[in-house]
């Protein structure tokens, strides 16, 4: 890749910011970045102001430090998570959907309280801890006929084999959806995945109509005859007081696809290259599988991978420097969670390590979906320990990586034996 | 040992919960049950590790 095919054009710096606080990265194309993502987040926590401005993707704030981001991210007011304030957002969409249909709406990921909390209540039972630990056995089934179809084979694509198609089909099984609807989610969470590695929406909108187009029918006959899976549940919900729609069953669904399918797949993908380069790692945690829970949290800590943005409300002063009112922000959480200022030797997987990191984010918005999250990683990397010997990465074919607001494995090729 | 939480801040994700269900219940929706409590004698280091656990720092110790 040359350095003139990867760069965007530069936006001119606007007037109230400082040259100290600028600095040029291209969260979307930096070669650095896409060769070896979390080797340049540490560069850029050595390197670049803890909060700066780059020029590229039409300019926008970076959060870099733990502090900021931990600040930012439970200040709704300042840092709104509306791409345009709600009404606006909403005049568009309804203008849209008459040349195009109705756009369905994530829900409550892009809104600000109170009604974020309205939206998000719903969901809080069905996400809980309860209600996921009675999964467990379902996602180790899954898991483990992914593993045994390439035990045997002395190597694999991991992302194609196991990292992608496990949180497809426990969605699918969640949801109650159809298991014949697998190749067509596949080919949707492909296309999602493509899409998040450019700036910019070009048809995410028809993408997330397709999305809820595949749902339709499994939702209209749960309406009529309730199943025990989570589109049943909604449908028993209530938003406010009111009894949930077709509508908001459509949003709700759009929502989980967005959040809680390519994310599961990169965290796999991470945490399973961190093990195929450090068999000391997997031989510890062969001998004692107790640990993998810590595993399961450090690997989270040691490679964050989500970028939410923010647009700034109103003009202010933030740690230092001055935002006006439009600008975007991004929250920068793998520069969060490997801020020395925040842990000690930060790059060290250290299963002993305690503390709580921000890969799931804090404030009003962590993710819904982290208990779901953590027993599927658990799980994972349970069963493969147990179910593939040692591995490591194919030394003829390393990992290649993508990058936006998931940063992820794009190609693991991984070989059986040390 | 006391240990007080600040339930209004709490966004539900159990961390707590997971280093002690007996200390730190839950409730329906996942969220912390309780706002204040006296920590049980020998489980004072459960306690602590359950409150650095808390992504919101919103698990409060106080120490006698
Ligand atoms: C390792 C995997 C995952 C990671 C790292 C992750 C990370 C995140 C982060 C950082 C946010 C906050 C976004 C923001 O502040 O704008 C979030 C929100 C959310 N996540 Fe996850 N997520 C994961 C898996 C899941 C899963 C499996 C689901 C559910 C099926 C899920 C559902 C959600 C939902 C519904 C929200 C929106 C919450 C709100 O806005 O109140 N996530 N996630
Ligand atoms: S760890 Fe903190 S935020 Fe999470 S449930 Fe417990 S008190 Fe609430």
């Amino acid at each position: 890749m040359t350095e003139a095919a990867t760069a965007s054009e530069p936006a001119p710096i606007p007037g109230h910011i400082p040259e100290s606080v600028v600095y040029d990265f291209d969260m979307f194309r930096d070669p650095a970045y896409l060769a070896d993502p979390h080797k340049r987040v540490i560069d850029l926590l050595e390197n670049a102001p803890p909060v700066f401005w780059t020029p590229r993707n039409g300019g926008h704030w970076m959060l870099v430090s733990h502090a900021a981001n931990f600040e930012a991210a439970r200040d709704c007011e300042d840092f709104s998570s509306e791409v345009l304030p709600y009404k606006e957002m909403e005049a568009l969409l309804d203008q849209l959907a008459d040349e195009t249909g109705r756009v369905p709406r994530a829900y409550p990921i892009n809104l600000d309280p109170p009604l974020h909390g309205i939206y998000r209540k719903p969901l809080q039972g069905v996400f809980s801890p309860r209600t996921i630990n009675t999964m467990q056995e379902q996602i180790r089934a899954m898991a483990c006929d992914l593993l045994d179809a390439v035990a045997g084979k002395g190597g694999c694509e991991f992302m194609s084999a196991v990292a992608e198609p496990l949180p497809v089909k426990v969605f699918l099984r969640m949801l109650g959806m159809p298991e014949d609807k697998y190749p067509e989610y596949r080919a949707l969470v492909r296309a999602h995945l493509d899409a998040q590695a450019l700036p910019g929406a070009e048809g995410a909108l028809q993408r997330l109509q397709k999305v809820a187009q595949a749902m339709r029918d499994t939702i209209e006959e749960r309406r009529d005859e309730r199943r025990d899976d989570i589109i049943s549940m909604l449908w028993g919900v209530e938003i406010d007081g009111r009894a949930t729609t077709q509508e908001d069953l459509e949003n709700y669904g759009v929502l989980l696809f967005i959040a809680g399918l390519d994310t599961v797949m990169q965290g796999i993908g991470l945490g399973v290259r961190h093990l195929a380069e450090n068999p000391a790692l997997q031989q510890r945690l062969r001998d004692d599988p107790s640990l993998i829970s810590k595993a399961t949290e450090e690997l989270l800590r040691r490679y964050s991978f989500t970028v939410p943005p923010r647009r700034v409300a109103r003009d202010m002063e933030f740690q230092g420097v001055q935002m006006k009112a439009g600008e975007r922000a991004m929250l920068f959480l793998p520069g969060a969670d490997l801020d020395p200022r925040e842990f000690e030797n930060p790059t060290e997987v250290n299963l002993e390590r305690e503390g709580a990191h921000i890969a799931f984010n804090a404030g009003p918005h962590r993710c819904l979906g982290s208990h779901l999250a953590r027993v599927e990683l658990n799980i994972l990397y349970e069963e493969l320990l147990t179910r593939l010997p040692q591995f490591r990465l194919d030394p003829d074919k390393p990992p290649s990586f993508n990058c936006g607001h998931v940063v992820g494995v794009e190609q693991l090729h991984l070989v059986w034996g040390d | 040992m006391k240990i007080r939480i600040d339930k209004a801040a709490c966004v539900g994700n159990a961390r707590c919960w997971a280093v002690s269900e007996e200390l730190f219940p839950l409730d329906d929706d996942g969220y912390i049950d309780i706002e204040e409590f006296e920590v049980p004698a020998g489980k004072e280091d459960l306690a602590r590790r359950g409150a650095r656990a808390c992504p919101e720092r919103v698990i409060q110790v106080i120490e006698d």
